[in-house]
């Protein structure tokens, strides 16, 4: 790479932003992080020398910043490689079909739809007292210092709900949190915190969160009922048969239409051969909108907009990371 | 050319020894550490220059924090960010046993071939 050294802090960041623009948004994140922590400090061990002639040396200590960026990049991979378990790829359309049950994100996934509910409501309510006694506050003097608790804590929640998404789905979120840096006076970085979008998108998240949450819940509990008690049917009716479970006296299917399926015996099995198909549906469903929802919330809380790099390369890095 | 060939030997060498030097920084220290604090101690033990470049030791922590061969905890700063303090593991002081046991028998056999004085290889028990 032949440009000029990096001599601020700033300078150096904002090369290695370039270096790996194309990775994975959240990998940018931490990894940006990583270095601002070291050079501050390095700055800050030498408070005789200027910030220009700490970062003349930082080549030789911390690395360029395509050292530093290739560092992260090989890192990722072969972590991601050591950590993924070997999964069975299923030869024939029915393996596939059926292979879900032995892929453990389909599980989680399914759990992740069910909590959201709960984490739904909590985002929710936290987004709307928030902001409505930010606004109602403005007027007094603790309005601002408490719009400004409301956003620290609201970032902690979104770097927690990245992680869960991480835990659950296995799509990369970050690691960090954004550090807002420490050059901007009180006004200018509340300045940049309202001008800044992933502000908004991360409230609108928060928001977003309970319709979300509660589509997710119900789609996974009324799919999770049908076909579970599908697949009861059989068995009940088999156990009952035995004389093992006492029906009272019902016949299920006495009154159901069409009655000759019902009369020819039919029916019994294929209310489990249905409920199997549903539940296998089910999983492929959950196991797809957990990686869709990783998506989504990865274009709303992380910053996509890296100073210098253009959008179209972070949307594509963002595809690419899947 | 010579500079970058050299450089190249390095970086493919210390590919698994960053890792291996981590864990062992941190289960000798007593206390936890954080990333600028591990690359110093690196530097100092070698002249102040280190063989790594200290800008990866950070994905590699990362990355042994992610499979539980450490733990870390967060303590702000007044230089900057909100640092990271790494603390080994069980898990992780298991596996360095290991690793320093491959280090070993590795370092032992690269020896015999590349030792000043010619060795006679075949003839060790």
């Amino acid at each position: 790479m032949n440009r000029s050294a990096p001599r601020s802090i700033d300078q150096y960041l904002r090369q290695l932003r370039e270096e790996l623009a194309g990775s994975d948004a959240a990998l940018i994140q931490d990894a940006l992080y990583d270095a601002e922590e070291y050079l501050r400090a390095e700055v800050a061990a030498h408070p005789d020398k200027s910030e220009s002639d700490v970062l003349e040396l930082i080549a030789s200590t911390y690395g360029a910043p395509d050292e530093v960026a290739s560092a992260y990049r090989d890192t990722e991979v072969k972590v991601k490689a050591a950590m993924a378990t070997p999964r069975k790829v299923a030869k024939s359309k029915t393996g596939a079909f059926f292979g879900v049950f032995l892929d453990p994100r389909a599980y989680t996934s399914l759990f992740f739809m069910l909590l959201c509910m709960a984490t739904g409501i909590i985002y929710f309510v936290f987004a709307i007292v928030g902001l409505s006694l930010s606004a109602g506050l403005a007027v007094l003097i603790i309005g601002v210092p408490f719009f400004l608790m409301f956003m620290a804590v609201g970032r902690v929640v979104s770097l927690a709900e990245g992680r869960l998404i991480e835990a659950m789905t296995g799509v990369r979120m970050p690691r960090r949190p954004v550090y807002q840096g420490t050059a901007l006076g009180f006004w200018a970085s509340i300045g940049a915190m309202l001008r800044d979008p992933r502000t908004w998108t991360t409230i609108a998240y928060f928001v977003l969160m309970l319709p979300i949450g509660i589509t997710y819940f119900v789609t996974a509990v009324v799919g999770l009922c049908v076909s579970l008690s599908f697949i009861a049917v059989p068995i009940v009716t088999f156990l009952a048969h035995i004389g093992w479970l006492g029906m009272g006296g019902v016949e299920i299917f006495s009154h159901a239409h069409p009655k000759w399926l019902f009369d020819s015996g039919l029916a019994i099995p294929m209310f489990g051969v249905a409920g199997v198909l549903l539940l296998t549906s089910l999983m492929h469903l959950a196991r797809g909108i957990g990686r869709l929802h990783a998506l989504f919330a990865k274009s709303m809380l992380v910053a996509r907009t890296a100073s210098g790099a253009p959008e179209a390369a972070e949307s594509g890095a963002a595809l690419a990371a899947h | 050319m010579d500079d970058s060939s050299e450089r190249k030997f390095q970086k493919e060498l210390n590919g698994g020894l960053v890792g291996l030097v981590l864990l062992a920084v941190l289960a000798e220290s007593n206390e936890d550490l954080y990333g600028y604090e591990i690359a110093k101690r690196l530097a100092h033990a070698n002249d102040g220059t280190s063989i790594f470049k200290e800008g990866t030791i950070y994905p590699v922590l990362r990355a042994m924090s992610a499979g539980n061969l450490l733990t870390s905890r967060i303590v702000p700063s007044y230089s900057g960010p909100p640092r990271r303090y790494y603390r080994i593991t069980e898990q992780g002081r298991n596996v360095l046993a290991e690793w320093k046991l491959i280090w070993a028998s590795t370092r032992n056999f690269v020896d015999r071939f590349t030792e000043t004085e010619p060795l006679r290889t075949g003839n060790s028990s």
